[in-house]
């Protein structure tokens, strides 16, 4: 069952395509991230889902209603993100007072000790936060709000490394207490890889690839060995990326759909079979070419 | 244990693994209760939906029943098949390697078998 269903959906800002037909459903009580590139129209879709926008065309369902002015999907989801609109007038605990207001599931426990933890204080305004704090301001009232659908689009911007981690384990164990579907954008996808059940990968405004992150770690397969003795067995149609290590040795990304006559033979051969973390995979996919960066220095070739 | 993200085992079959040791060194035993899938979410740090591919994993090669709304719980022959299994897997790659060996110093069969029987006598003496 999708919470979140969206089919032919297309976004307009005035001539500039950030959505393209976008066909695409968001599973029920799961974390899904949505992953892209900068500019590639995850902050554009979240909005439209969070019933911020409205979508230029197409049909986009929250909760089975147009989420745009739907008072359904704005008292059961929130939108959490680096510049959340809060009044300007109110301290972080008078913010933290109106919240529990607004959400009739609102964890107070849970914000009180998070807010503590993060040692966040509570009689200064949410702009007077640092950068990093106020994203963990952010993000600990999209936990403790405990919506049906909590939608983080960035929501790590500005945190440290170690804040990061334990943003990710609050909001597992979170999960684990009180299951709910959670939708996360994030370019940090290593960091998310254990986090998140389902992802959806979009480039320019179109759906790229949706799997379970199972899946998308058997996805794809490096091989690294010999440039000759590679392209003997390999089509040049199923590679995904491919670079050259020295003048004779290449890494070699393909489909994992190689037999394990063709694996064993590769590996007798000499090639390492190394699995492709799908932080890489999607990057590689994402590629305009199938070289990267290096295509642009490579000047000879074109 | 620390889950190796690098390795081209993935995460759910590394928590098998994991729990398939708990139960080969005794940590649990026959008709124990073994961690729920929420459990092992909390443990390693992984979606629950990860954690519960690893105790599928578990279910169907018969090393755990299920006993419904209460959990999984070790098999009474859990240990032997998990030796079982780790011995053909072991004995697998040990042997792919001295296949590969044998082709490459075009060694025949009678001579290899050969250098076996040798060996067995060495350890028997």
């Amino acid at each position: 069952m999708g919470v979140v269903t969206c089919y032919n959906v297309t976004k307009m800002y005035r001539r500039h395509r950030a959505i393209n037909q976008l066909s695409v459903n968001f599973k029920e009580q799961t974390i899904t991230g949505l992953i892209g590139r900068n500019g590639a129209g995850k902050t554009s879709l979240l909005k439209m889902i969070a019933g911020l926008t409205r979508p230029t065309s197409g049909d986009l369902e929250v909760f089975g209603e147009h989420p745009f002015n739907s008072l359904k999907v704005s008292a059961n989801s929130i939108f959490v993100d680096d510049q959340m609109v809060l009044p300007p007038d109110l301290t972080v605990s008078k913010v933290l007072r109106e919240c529990q207001n607004f959400y009739p599931n609102w964890d107070k426990v849970l914000a009180d000790r998070l807010i503590n933890y993060f040692s966040i204080s509570l009689d200064v305004y949410p702009d007077q936060l640092s950068k990093g704090k106020r994203s963990t301001f952010h993000a600990i009232i999209g936990m403790a709000s405990r919506v049906p659908l909590t939608i983080f689009d960035e929501p790590t911007t500005g945190m440290d490394y170690s804040v990061r981690q334990d943003f990710y384990r609050a909001l597992l164990k979170d999960y684990l207490e009180h299951p709910r579907t959670v939708i996360l954008s994030s370019h940090l996808l290593n960091e998310l890889e254990d986090l998140l059940e389902e992802i959806i990968l979009i480039n320019d405004g179109g759906l790229k690839l949706h799997e379970s992150m199972a899946d998308l770690k058997e996805y794809a397969i490096g091989l690294i060995g010999q440039s000759s003795v590679i392209w003997e067995q390999i089509n040049e149609e199923q590679v995904i990326y491919r670079k050259n290590m020295g003048s004779e040795q290449s890494y070699i990304v393909v489909k994992n759909d190689l037999s394990s006559e063709l694996k064993t033979s590769l590996h007798r051969s000499g090639v390492q079979l190394k699995p492709v973390s799908p932080a890489d995979l999607c990057v590689y996919i994402t590629n305009q070419s199938k070289g990267g960066i290096d295509d642009v220095f490579d000047r000879d070739e074109s | 244990m620390i889950l190796n993200h690098d390795s081209m085992k993935p995460i759910y079959v590394q928590i098998a693994e994991w729990l398939e040791t708990e139960i080969i060194n005794g940590n649990l035993s026959v008709d124990d209760k073994i961690y729920s899938q929420y459990q092992l979410a909390d443990l390693f740090n992984i979606n629950p939906a990860t954690a519960a591919k690893g105790l599928t994993q578990l279910l169907e090669n018969d090393i755990v029943y299920k006993k419904r709304g209460l959990g999984m719980f070790v098999k009474e022959n859990a240990r032997a098949i998990i030796l079982q299994k780790r011995k053909n897997e072991m004995m697998e790659v040990m042997i792919e390697d001295l296949v590969k060996e044998v082709n490459y110093l075009d060694v025949s069969n009678e001579e290899l078998f050969r250098m076996i029987e040798a060996i067995r006598k060495k350890g028997e003496s």
